[in-house]
């Protein structure tokens, strides 16, 4: 980490931090080559390969418009940044086409975008001003809720579409950005507790709603009903308000002396998980408990649920470490792997390019993250820092969530990997937000 | 804003330390993947993409040593449409409409099934175990419609029906055990056939050949893309077997026709030890395996013969025996060839009265022989001893397998005083007289008869019994011979005693009760028997050897018929044709065979033979 110390000695007149510019240029180059390859056309009409070649250069206005500008105008007019991202959430519920079971596109006679790409980044701007300007108080438990407050109406809007997979890349990225704010690790324990909790709900009910046969169990039955009958609920919150209280003595007899009000948040967390988990298990769609189905067995249908995974592995592994080459993977150019040139791109470049090519996305993903925290510790003010570290836990889920879906370790969630998935609107989006990172690093500490 | 320090720098490292561990664990499953797993996966997406049109190969052919092929293979075709090329509607009707005749379907079928073929973009199959006939109108056809692909495959057929099915074996459907312990890179598929039984099982890997296939690139929903290779199949090495073809029908014709359809016939080179035939009635006709599918194939049909006789059957040898009794006489007992014995047609031992088939007057040896007459060789057993005949039993190596290579062999049975002491019981005089005549606890299978007739015949050789003689592959054209003769054991008889046995055999053949087997040109030995069954009726046997006149035998034989009551009426006729089979003489007008007869047969035999050789036969 000796890197870091280095760093804030004067690093002469560079506005532009060109080991991540390089490794983003290289990244989208290997991305424009792997779509092409992808979708087994060189040719410039394939409607995919045009698109993509169009969103490159707006893309590149995007990643010139954030460096440009100085970010500090985010923390200045953040809230017309919140107008905006609620009114372009609200439009697209209004206006947006309907696909796939969700109201996430707008659908215009040229182009269509998906404006939650872009509300993903302007979400950080905002929270980052956000936590910015509650100065001193950034710490404090009331900041928390109220960042909560703030961004409640920007994940209702999205569930609303519903657009899980856009939460399941965004929270992250807030917990991120709160951790490296400097919140007491307690607090953000909670938000672990509630969100495990809440998951930990919904997909033993999501397996157990596809496994009707395990309700012959009295637990197992008496879990499920949790989901449905009030009486169960209300039993169940009897019971961990009296662990909460148990627990408390508990302590006190310990002599271990912690706050009581951790008592009852902890209380209270684990009944607000319970009535999320009720609420998302509510909200979940047939295809996305099969996705956590997969996750869970990914073997167990490889004709059906689990199959996209096994295909997309069966393309990386017969790739070898040196691949068969651009243009001439079997798997993917005959359609075994599904979502070839976007979720599971990486598939693609695993059977073509081989472990050097996956290891090169890697290493220039690491690369990107690592400059992205090189860049947020020289920032000159609080704003920049917190900028650098949303922005930071944004790239950062995306690979994990994305490579730990192919290699088996994360649920499918639908989610691309920026600069090398085929979709115009996250191509532009992850341009900006380096573009934005950029703008930091122009503006950092000078010696 | 202010310009602040550097904030909580810690939590930014503790970041980046997170951010290295989830990629060091990424990549190291990506290794394990794209690494150590990477043969399994590439041969998971290989099989993901290709789609295969086995063509089995040709089985080797087994052939008879005058290169007869008596297991071989019939063309077989199936009819395939890829799904490439036209798919005009009209275009398939016209294909329908030219194809249903040669395919013997409805042109309604054809088109339908083409439908869906096209519909779904997979290869479909429209017909398969095509006739020969039909496939070369096919071919032209197939030039005019590009799509459509005929498939050449083989099936295994015996042409000879039953021809040695004992020893052929059969083919068949791999069950649950034997497709465990093959697998697939091997060359096995779930439906190929294996051998199940005789030179089939033995010879399979040698035999089997590496199948061939249309391999076709298939995307995720099965639809063709293109034809990758048309890997042509490679057939299997020939077998080689030492039978003689003539012989072996001969002798299969014989025992079909025989009194009661049961026996064995074994014929062995007495030079060599190779078997020249070796049948076992009833037979079965291996062709019912080879139906492509299971269903086509009752179960019933199922049920076949596998008891080879000639193998696993042990009888009584009697009167075959005397040749034993004899040479032991001649060896240890001093005995005067000479010399008459008066045959009233019973034997006193004291105890009890042992009988003669007949009143044969004062006899010598060869006239014994000749005659069979048992109050002779009670006699020479007598003044013999059992121990004696015993040891000369052991010099042929009675009660011991032969060896040959054929699975269930029954050694069947020594019958002696030592034996007899082995399990602590006594042995009286009318042992030995039984003894004497072949009767008793002693037990030989047709298979032992045969290799002592041809030890007989080789002055002492007791050879190991083969009938494989050579492999030869058909791709590199390597020979592997097989057939090795091997004399188990040498049995050192003075040879002044072969000579009296070759005579009083010959004087059997040409003055007694052999004389069916007399045949001009050829020196004939020979002995008929007549095995007395408490249960039923007597078995017939019959052993001889002959060779050319004034030449070395050439062949040695052992004829059994089960309940064939005589041996010279049952098993003689048989051993005649094979020999006549054997050495190519014509077969002469049946009167003047008859007319040869000794007087002792009676009437009824007589027209029994007459009636056989009538039929039509051979």
């Amino acid at each position: 980490m000796a890197s870091f110390r280095n760093f804030s000695q004067p690093s002469g007149r560079s506005r532009l931090d060109y080991i991540l510019f390089g490794a983003m240029i290289a990244l989208v180059l290997l991305g424009a080559l792997c779509i092409m390859s992808a979708v087994n056309s060189l040719s410039f009409s394939n409607p995919v390969v045009r698109t993509h070649l169009v969103a490159l250069p707006i893309g590149a206005l995007a990643f010139f418009i954030g460096w440009s500008f100085n970010y500090q105008i985010f923390d200045e007019q953040w809230k017309f940044l919140y107008g905006f991202i609620l009114a372009l959430l609200i439009g697209v519920l209004l206006f947006g086409s309907y696909q796939r079971g969700s109201r996430s596109w707008f659908v215009l006679p040229f182009f269509s975008m998906q404006p939650s790409e872009i509300c993903r980044v302007c979400t950080i701007l905002v929270a980052a001003a956000f936590l910015d300007r509650s100065g001193r108080r950034i710490r404090d438990v009331s900041t928390l809720f109220g960042l909560g407050l703030l961004l409640a109406p920007i994940f209702g809007l999205i569930m609303m579409q519903p657009d899980f997979s856009s939460v399941v890349v965004t929270f992250p990225a807030i917990l991120v950005l709160l951790f490296c704010t400097g919140i007491n690790v307690f607090y953000l324990g909670l938000i672990g507790l509630f969100a495990g909790v809440a998951g930990l709900f919904t997909v033993g009910w999501t397996f157990i709603y596809l496994h009707p046969e395990l309700t012959d169990y009295w637990f197992i039955n008496a879990f499920y009903q949790l989901a449905h009958s009030p009486w169960y609920m209300l039993g169940f919150s009897v019971l961990v308000i009296l662990g909460g209280y148990g627990a408390w003595w508990l302590f006190k007899q310990l002599r271990i002396f912690l706050p009581s009000f951790y008592f009852v948040l902890a209380t209270l967390v684990v009944l607000a998980g319970l009535l999320g988990g009720i609420f998302v298990d509510q909200q979940m769609k047939p295809h996305q408990r099969k996705r956590v189905e997969t996750f869970l067995a990914p073997r167990s249908d490889p004709q059906g649920a689990g199959y996209n995974v096994l295909q997309a592995q069966i393309a990386m592994g017969a790739g070898g470490v040196l691949g068969s080459g651009l243009f001439s993977g079997t798997q993917s150019r005959l359609g075994f792997v599904p979502e070839k040139h976007t979720d599971f791109i990486l598939a693609v470049v695993g059977e073509e390019l081989g472990l050097w090519g996956t290891l090169l996305v890697l290493g220039l993903y690491l690369l990107i993250l690592w400059r992205i925290i090189v860049v947020g510790y020289s920032a000159s003010d609080r704003y920049g820092y917190l900028v650098c570290s949303g922005i930071f836990g944004m790239f950062f889920t995306y690979m994990l969530v994305n490579f730990g879906m192919l290699i088996g370790i994360v649920p499918v969630a639908g989610i691309p990997l920026p600069f090398i998935s085929y979709g115009g609107s996250n191509l532009v989006a992850s341009l900006w937000a380096l573009g934005v990172v950029q703008s930091v690093y122009a503006r950092r500490i000078r010696a | 804003m202010s310009v602040t320090k550097i904030f909580f720098n810690t939590r930014l490292k503790i970041m980046m330390v997170l951010a290295a561990i989830a990629g060091g664990i990424i990549a190291i499953r990506l290794v394990d993947i794209q690494v150590l797993r990477h043969q399994s996966y590439l041969e998971m997406a290989e099989r993901n993409r290709t789609q295969v049109i086995y063509q089995t190969a040709p089985r080797g052919r087994v052939f008879t040593a005058d290169g007869v092929a008596v297991a071989t293979n019939a063309p077989s075709f199936s009819f395939y449409y890829l799904g490439a090329g036209n798919n005009d509607p009209a275009y398939l009707e016209q294909l329908a409409r030219d194809f249903a005749p040669q395919l013997k379907m409805d042109p309604k079928e054809i088109l339908s099934k083409l439908q869906k073929g096209v519909k779904t973009g997979k290869a479909i199959l429209l017909a398969e175990n095509l006739s020969t006939k039909s496939t070369v109108a096919l071919q032209e056809l197939q030039l005019y419609y590009p799509g459509v692909y005929l498939i050449e495959e083989t099936k295994r057929t015996y042409p000879y029906g039953g021809f040695a099915s004992h020893l052929l074996g059969y083919i068949g459907s791999m069950d649950d055990r034997e497709w465990r312990s093959r697998d697939v890179r091997m060359g096995y598929r779930l439906n190929s056939k294996i051998g199940k039984n005789g030179i089939e099982k033995k010879f399979e890997k040698e035999l089997k050949g590496s199948d061939g296939g249309v391999y076709l690139e298939v995307d995720y929903r099965g639809r063709v893309k293109s034809i990758i290779q048309d890997k042509k199949w490679a057939a299997g090495s020939d077998v080689y077997l030492t039978l003689d073809f003539k012989l072996q029908q001969a002798a299969e014709e014989g025992l079909r026709n025989s009194k009661t359809g049961r026996g064995a016939a074994v014929a062995l080179d007495p030079r060599t030890g190779a078997i020249l035939a070796l049948a076992s009635a009833p037979a079965y006709d291996p062709n019912i395996f080879v139906q492509y599918s299971d269903e086509e194939n009752p179960k019933k049909s199922k049920k076949i013969n596998e008891y080879n006789l000639a193998v696993q059957g042990t009888y009584p040898p009697a009167s075959t025996f005397k040749v034993i009794t004899a040479a032991a006489a001649l060896e240890y007992g001093h005995l005067n060839i000479n010399h008459k014995i008066n045959c009233p047609g019973h034997y006193d031992s004291g105890p009890r009265v042992f009988k003669c088939w007949g009143t044969h007057g004062p006899v010598d040896l060869f006239d014994g022989m000749a005659n069979s007459c048992d109050v002779y060789f009670y006699q020479i057993a007598a003044q013999t001893g059992a121990a004696a005949i015993e040891r000369i039993q052991r010099k042929f190596m009675f009660g011991r397998q032969t060896g040959i290579d054929l699975p269930g062999e029954k050694a069947g049975n020594l019958y002696g005083p030592t034996r007899r002491a082995r399990n602590k019981t006594y042995w009286f005089i009318g042992d030995t007289l039984n003894l004497s005549i072949g009767q008793g606890e002693l037990l030989v299978t047709p298979l032992k008869l045969a290799q002592f007739a041809a030890a007989i015949a080789s002055r002492g050789n007791v050879y190991r019994p083969y009938y494989v003689d050579k492999i030869v592959s058909n791709q590199t054209g390597k020979t592997e011979i097989l057939g090795k003769t091997e004399i188990l054991q040498k049995s050192d008889l003075k040879p002044q005693t072969y000579d009296v046995l070759f005579k009083a055999l010959k004087y059997t053949v040409d003055h007694g009760t052999a004389a069916r087997v007399r045949i001009k040109g050829l020196d004939v030995y020979g002995k008929t028997g007549t095995a007395q069954n408490p249960h039923g009726a007597d078995h017939g046997w019959f052993m001889a050897f002959a060779g050319r006149e004034g030449e070395e035998p050439s062949i040695a034989l052992a004829v059994f018929v089960e309940y064939g009551e005589g041996g010279s009426s049952a098993a003689g006729p048989i051993a005649r044709s094979m020999l006549e089979a054997y050495f190519g003489i014509e077969k002469p007008m049946p009167a003047a065979a008859m007319a040869e007869e000794k007087p002792e047969q009676t009437g009824a035999e007589f027209e029994e033979l007459l009636s056989e050789e009538e039929d039509g036969v051979f």
